[in-house]
């Protein structure tokens, strides 16, 4: 059940992506609208945080490509926000709560700039959309999980971005933060803006996003709620790795080169 | 020439001595290195042998001379101090292992240094022996003192041999090894104490700064060529031998350069020769398995391409449309041919190509494969039928027998593939 | 008491050089390349040599150009090791400072009828040489210890670095996915630093050796982050330090009649390991992200 889209804000066309040596991602076809708020839903290991990172260039594809806004990613970088995993930092680092946010700016300074008022008054918007413009100068070892996970919001909104892509946003968070950032999720989709979120939890998954990318090691759905939320899709992306599949993978795994790389 | 020979039939005594000296102590030091580096925490060794020094010179200042007994006591102290110093730090502080390890390696080094030119400008002519401490001199090792740094070196092999249960719990699972009841934290503490000693025996040969390459080099390299840990601390011993006594051999033709560097300078190229050549694991190896998977991917392919000829009645291909077929890739057609008629696959006919029935059997089981996962694909992951041949194209070369038979179970043996082709079997006719 | 010249020559320019590597040794900590640090000083050894051979005359640009150029093969040679020949990172770090420390030893024998260069110099220096090797000018005008110009070049180029770089060097320590999302050239950055690193060793290793350029990379900015959470005074606390341990780090070696920067590394030493007892018996409990109960902040 996949949807396609007339003039999508994201194409990505036959991607398959490889992760230490075996392929986690097999030859996916999806095309996302834009203004919605869409979820990428899946098992552990089925490749969500994959797709994040191919599509941001992180982790270059095996075969396929991406298009964002029917450009390449570097024509188009300033239009696009990324959200890591909490933890892909070490929360440990000297700075503040404002200096995070922002290091949302800088992607516009440009290479010599300073930031300076401008940028100065853009974090600080951020940080009440947020609410966190108490906590501005608060170092940022002392935050919560809940915290944390907002700042990087809030750096992500710095950057002004037209399509947002997060990892986990609600992982570990407590519930009022939850429904905190959702709400915020839903304003900024109200304003034109497309947000991709990569989620972990299936019940709440089900009232929060409009549209689904389904994925198990391949895709499985890409579509609207009502067409997507249906027990055999579920099934199949929830019900186990295919067997086939996962042997396949092993099998590349153990050769000492990809085949699958041209 | 006469100096190898001499060298190396052991005429003269002391350097036997050496010899043997030096293979004792490599071998040690490689032994705990290859634990220390299956455990990810190689540096740590780099900082130990760094942070022996001061001791060192403190045994030297309180004996007056080259004790050994004051030497490797101060020594060890200096060395248990800075072990238990990073635990601290790594339990008590925000400091990460990178911060820790470096601080503790240049603080305790740094502090050595003060205490080595006390010692110096103290006068003491005994001192002359010290300096070998940091760069290293094997030729130096003297009977006596080989006895002592001998049975150490032999106490670590052996210790590390008659527990490798243990130590293998300790650095691949320690916390089932605590799980299953074993003290591990007594093994931990058991391991430091033997690293330690590797570095303080170790250092007579090599010197502080470059003791590290004795404990990391040999295990990495060994690491190449096998998976099993008995072979590799046994591959590794061997590596550090012959890089030892190779580096002795030429501080002994050449004697105002020490050892250390030259038997550091033999281990990183058999190390880089480990990592280049090595069976499967070898950047080398790697290319060459990469190279012939491409001749062979040619080779399906050309098969696949007569079988297709034969879909459409065609019973035979001519090499220039094989060439025309695969553009820019005329060499590697000319050696598939060459290959798929020596081993019988094929029959070349003046300038036809046709397939002989072991090649039609071939054929088919290639383009079964590619047709099989084409369909499994396409009905198992919604993958659109004009995107499934890439992804068929590149797998039907390493698609197993067993792998062929769950596919066909799982398809339920289909007919037809996503492009409506028939899916070709043995006892079909072509 | 009259004014020491020569002890306040040796004071400032050992400053000058703590305060150097300290401010490089900040973001090396932050990116948790300490070690990476300690393995570009000791391998920058053969560059130093071959340069001192090249230019005949013992001083000068091939010197420096030379350790850069060994800074970036060491970090390269690191990298394809993990990348390529897949060995861990550990075991690259320390083959390959091994192996190019070594090659830099056997050059020095092998060139010592040119390379005037002594073993033990090369570890770790000599400072308390810096007032009578002095700097003359075409005309015969003596401008002052060369050891100090080289140290101040050092120190302004390294501060203008951080200076022009400093918003790249944060973002990237921080979170490097990021920087790379937002379009700042990672790798790009990376190396710098480590060719800052690289020059910053050779511009002081005649001063204080190879080996404790090391501990001035890393010591004083660990100390300062036991006692601190924010950058800006994380680095202000680094300089400090830099600074005393020189100070009484000279007077001490003086004292005791020892090698003036092994005396500097261990005066930098007393006081990590003093902050370290101090910082977490007192304030026990005290370290990573703290268990305050925020009240909930609603959304605007």
């Amino acid at each position: 059940m996949i949807n396609h889209v007339e003039s999508p804000i994201l194409e990505i066309h036959d991607l398959t992506v490889s992760y230490d040596q075996s392929p986690v991602l097999w030859n996916v076809d999806l095309s996302l609208p834009s203004g919605k708020l869409i979820g990428i839903l899946g098992p552990n290991g089925a490749g969500k945080s994959t797709l994040i990172k191919a599509i941001m260039g992180l982790v270059a594809p095996s075969g396929g490509y991406v298009k964002l806004f029917d450009k390449t990613l570097e024509e188009v970088r300033s239009r696009i926000s990324y959200v890591p995993q909490r933890e892909s930092v070490d929360w440990n680092f000297p700075a503040s709560v404002l200096d995070v946010v922002m290091m949302g700016t800088y992607g516009k300074l440009g290479l010599f700039k300073r930031p300076g008022k401008k940028e100065r008054e853009i974090a600080m918007e951020c940080l009440e959309k947020v609410g966190m413009q108490g906590f501005a100068k608060r170092q940022i070892s002392e935050l919560s999980g809940g915290q944390q996970q907002r700042v990087f919001i809030g750096r992500s909104l710095a950057q002004n971005a037209d399509l947002y892509l997060m990892d986990e946003p609600f992982a570990g968070v407590d519930m009022a933060t939850e429904s905190a950032i959702f709400e915020l999720l839903q304003q900024m989709t109200s304003e034109g803006k497309t947000v991709v979120v990569v989620h972990h939890d299936i019940y709440s998954a089900v009232n929060y996003f409009d549209w689904f990318i389904m994925l198990n090691l391949h895709l499985v759905a890409s579509g609207p709620k009502e067409a997507v939320m249906t027990e055999d899709l579920l099934r199949k992306t929830y019900g186990g790795k295919l067997n086939l599949l996962t042997k396949v993978s092993e099998l590349i795994r153990q050769k000492e080169f990809n085949p699958l790389k041209n | 020439m006469s100096d190898f020979v001499y060298f190396f039939t052991f005429q003269d005594s002391s350097i036997a001595f050496v010899v043997i000296g030096i293979i004792l102590l490599g071998v040690g030091s490689a032994y705990v290195g290859t634990y220390s580096f299956l455990d990810k925490k190689a540096l740590l060794g780099d900082a130990i042998s760094h942070a022996v020094l001061p001791g060192i010179c403190l045994g030297f200042i309180l004996a007056g001379t080259k004790n050994p007994i004051y030497i490797v006591s101060g020594a060890f102290f200096s060395g248990a101090l800075a072990t238990f110093l990073s635990s601290w730090l790594r339990k008590n502080t925000r400091l990460s292992e990178d911060a820790i390890i470096a601080s503790i390696l240049s603080i305790f080094f740094g502090f050595g240094i003060v205490l080595l030119t006390v010692i110096q400008k103290s006068g003491n002519p005994e001192m002359a022996g010290l300096n070998q401490f940091i760069f290293g001199n094997a030729i130096a090792i003297l009977e006596e003192d080989l006895w002592i740094y001998g049975g150490l070196a032999v106490f670590i092999i052996l210790t590390l041999t008659a527990f490798q249960k243990e130590f293998s719990l300790l650095v691949f699972n320690a916390e089932y090894g605590s799980a299953i009841g074993y003290p591990m934290g007594l093994i931990r503490l058991v391991f430091n104490v033997l690293m330690i000693l590797s570095v303080i025996i170790g250092i007579q040969a090599i010197g502080v700064v470059l003791m590290a390459a004795l404990l990391i080099t040999p295990g990495a390299a060994a690491r190449f060529w096998t998976d099993k840990l008995s072979y590799l601390v046994i591959l590794a011993g061997v590596f550090s031998a012959v890089s030892g006594v190779l580096g002795t051999y030429i501080s002994f033709v050449l004697p105002q350069m020490p050892t250390g560097p030259w038997v550091v300078v033999f281990l990183s190229l058999v190390a880089l020769i480990s990592f280049l050549f090595a069976p499967k694991r070898g950047v080398i190896s790697r290319y060459i398995s990469r190279r012939s998977y491409l001749k062979r991917t040619h080779q399906d392919h050309l098969l696949k391409a007569l079988y297709r000829a034969g879909e459409k009645d065609k019973t035979n291909l001519s090499i220039e449309e094989i060439y025309e077929t695969y553009p820019f890739q005329k060499k590697e057609s000319n050696q598939s041919i060459k290959y798929l008629t020596k081993k019988g696959f094929i029959i070349q006919n003046q300038s036809f190509i046709t397939l002989t029935s072991k090649g039609k059997s071939e054929s088919k089981r290639i383009v079964r494969l590619h047709r099989l996962w084409e369909l499994y694909l396409n009905e198992y992951m919604n993958i659109a039928p004009d995107h499934v041949h890439d992804s068929a194209e590149k797998l039907e070369h390493i698609l197993t027998p067993e792998l062929e038979q769950l596919l066909e179970s799982r398809l339920n043996y289909p007919k037809l593939d996503p492009h409506q082709e028939t899916i070709p079997r043995d006892n079909d006719e072509l | 008491m009259s004014f020491d010249q020569n002890a306040f020559l040796i004071i400032f320019t050992a400053s000058m050089i703590s305060i150097s590597c300290g401010l490089l040794g900040v973001f090396m900590m932050l990116r948790k390349m300490s070690m990476t640090g300690d393995a570009i000083s000791h391998a920058v050894l053969p560059g130093i040599v071959i340069g001192f051979f090249v230019s005949g005359s013992q001083r000068g640009l091939e010197v420096i150009i030379g350790a850069g150029i060994l800074g970036i093969l060491a970090t390269l040679m690191i990298d394809w090791l993990r990348k390529r020949a897949r060995v861990q990172l550990d075991a690259s770090i320390g083959i390959t400072f091994t192996f190019l420390f070594a090659v830099g030893i056997i050059l020095i024998n092998l060139l010592a009828y040119k390379v005037d260069l002594d073993q033990e110099c090369v570890l770790y220096g000599e400072i308390a040489y810096l007032p009578i090797d002095l700097w003359i000018t075409g005309g015969g005008t003596s401008l002052g210890p060369r050891i100090m110009y080289l140290a101040l070049l050092n120190l302004i180029l390294v501060g203008i670095f951080i200076f022009l770089f400093f918003k790249e060097l944060t973002v990237t320590s921080f979170d490097e996915n990021f920087s790379m999302v937002i379009g700042i050239p990672a790798g790009i950055i990376n190396l710098s630093l480590m060719s800052m690193v690289s020059y910053t060793t050779v511009s002081s290793f005649e001063a204080v050796g190879a080996i404790l350029v090391v501990a001035l990379l890393v010591v004083p900015p660990a100390t300062a982050f036991l006692w601190t959470k924010k950058l800006d005074q994380l680095i202000k606390i680094t300089i400090g330090i830099g600074i005393g341990a020189a100070f009484f780090g000279y007077y001490l070696a003086y004292y005791f009649d020892s090698s003036i920067a092994g005396m500097v590394v261990s005066v930098a030493g007393i006081g990590f390991l003093a902050s370290a007892l101090f910082k977490s018996k007192l304030i026990s409990g005290r370290f990573g992200t703290s268990t305050k109960q925020e009240p909930f902040e609603k959304m605007v």
